[in-house]
């Protein structure tokens, strides 16, 4: 039989799905979205549905699920980020929580006690790892700054 | 037959150790309970990240390189499940007598130490006291990726897969590194940055790790639980048997005192 022919919208019908998960917990399964905003080391990229297959490995930062209804924010310490030919977006990071959830002063007096450490750090690697703190919570403080 | 004072002290030792068994078994329910709430999520962690390879349909590479990780622990009195896993390990080890083996947690190791001595090329102890943490799971995981006589093109993490409450079977999760993921015939589809490769491939390792470490932890649970709810029924049944004996044997003695009184008062 005959017909019409459907609106072309991708393989998948248009629709973006994410599993969002972490070790402990899972954020997001199988939850559909209209786009997703994330900073990865090569560059801040939004992804649509059927977007091309990337890997991106993710930096400290904010990734943004806009849906319908709204956008939600969550803070993320890394991970990667996986968009596969069928539409499905893969995003294990390591640790993430929704920016609300976070305290700004705590994240003040962090940040103080990192760059202390990068200042009287005996070897390489403590100097290394209080650099990353030092970036993180520098992150951190502009992703609150900017959602207020 | 015991005389009763035995059989007394044999009631006092069995009733003791079903206490203990009772106990045990009652932390080993709390802890499944919370390691399986744990371990459904590292499932889905796992499966999630495993998924790059299932789309990019890696095939194992002809002559590979073979890496064996058992994932046990050091904890015992959980009934088969360290002697499955060394025998899953054994199989396989016969099958691919070159491969490295890696061994997680001291019980696993010592049974395979004892049939392949010169496949071990690190073992790790410390592991089972409680839930994995994904930092555990990053210092393993780092450790063996670090180590120059390890090198593998497929590894599999043989771990025992937690069936139900009572049931538990050793199963193995395949992990491609990188280099085969890069040959694989779906993978051109991606785009990526060089630079990534080696971090993902760390990543990729871990996760998959952190889910048998998790998962394997579980299955540990529910089966220490099975085995100390066993052992205390059994307890429970000696006790029965051996208060039995024990009310026989006074029930012997009292109708012996008896005839002995009666015997003497008819003689007077």
């Amino acid at each position: 039989t005959r017909t019409y022919a459907s609106e072309a919208t991708g393989a998948t019908g248009g629709k973006l799905v994410v599993n969002f998960v972490l070790p402990h917990e899972s954020v997001m399964a199988k939850r559909e979205v209209n786009q997703v905003d994330m900073s990865a080391v090569s560059g801040d990229l939004g992804v649509l549905a059927d977007h091309v297959p990337t890997i991106e490995q993710l930096k400290p930062g904010v990734i943004d699920f806009i849906s319908d209804s709204g956008s939600q924010k969550y803070f993320v310490s890394g991970g990667f980020a996986i968009m596969n030919p069928n539409s499905v977006l893969n995003i294990n990071a390591v640790e993430a929580f929704k920016l609300e959830d976070i305290d700004p002063q705590a994240v003040a007096a962090n940040l103080a006690e990192s760059q202390r450490l990068v200042a009287s750090a005996k070897d390489e690697i403590t100097k290394e790892a209080a650099v990353i703190e030092v970036e993180l919570y520098e992150t951190l403080q502009s992703a609150l700054a900017a959602k207020s | 037959m015991a005389t009763l004072k035995e059989i007394q002290m044999r009631l006092k030792s069995v009733t003791n150790i079903s206490k203990i068994t009772a106990s045990m078994k009652m932390i080993a329910s709390t802890k499944t309970t919370r390691a399986q709430r744990s371990m459904n999520v590292a499932r889905v962690y796992g499966k999630t990240s495993s998924e790059l390879a299932t789309q990019a349909e890696v095939q194992k590479a002809e002559a590979a390189n073979e890496l064996l990780i058992t994932v046990s622990s050091d904890k015992g009195l959980c009934g088969g499940i360290h002697s499955s896993l060394s025998r899953q390990s054994r199989k396989y080890l016969a099958e691919h007598p070159e491969a490295s083996l890696v061994v997680l947690g001291d019980k696993a190791k010592v049974q395979l130490q004892r049939s392949y001595p010169g496949n071990i090329k690190c073992t790790f102890s410390q592991i089972g006291s409680s839930i994995p943490t994904f930092d555990e799971t990053c210092v393993i995981a780092s450790t063996i990726l670090n180590d120059k006589d390890i090198s593998f093109d497929n590894a599999k993490l043989m771990y025992n897969r937690f069936v139900s409450a009572i049931a538990f079977e050793t199963d193995a999760i395949e992990f491609y590194p990188i280099s085969q993921i890069l040959e694989a015939p779906n993978f051109k589809a991606y785009e990526y940055q060089e630079d990534v490769l080696e971090n993902l491939n760390e990543f990729l390792f871990a996760n998959s790790m952190h889910w048998a470490l998790v998962e394997g932890h579980a299955a540990e649970m529910a089966a220490k639980r099975t085995a100390m709810e066993n052992a205390t029924k059994n307890a429970g049944d000696m006790i029965s048997r051996l208060t039995l004996q024990y009310n026989r044997g006074r029930q012997a003695v009292i109708t012996n005192e008896l005839i002995d009184i009666i015997t003497g008062a008819s003689a007077l």
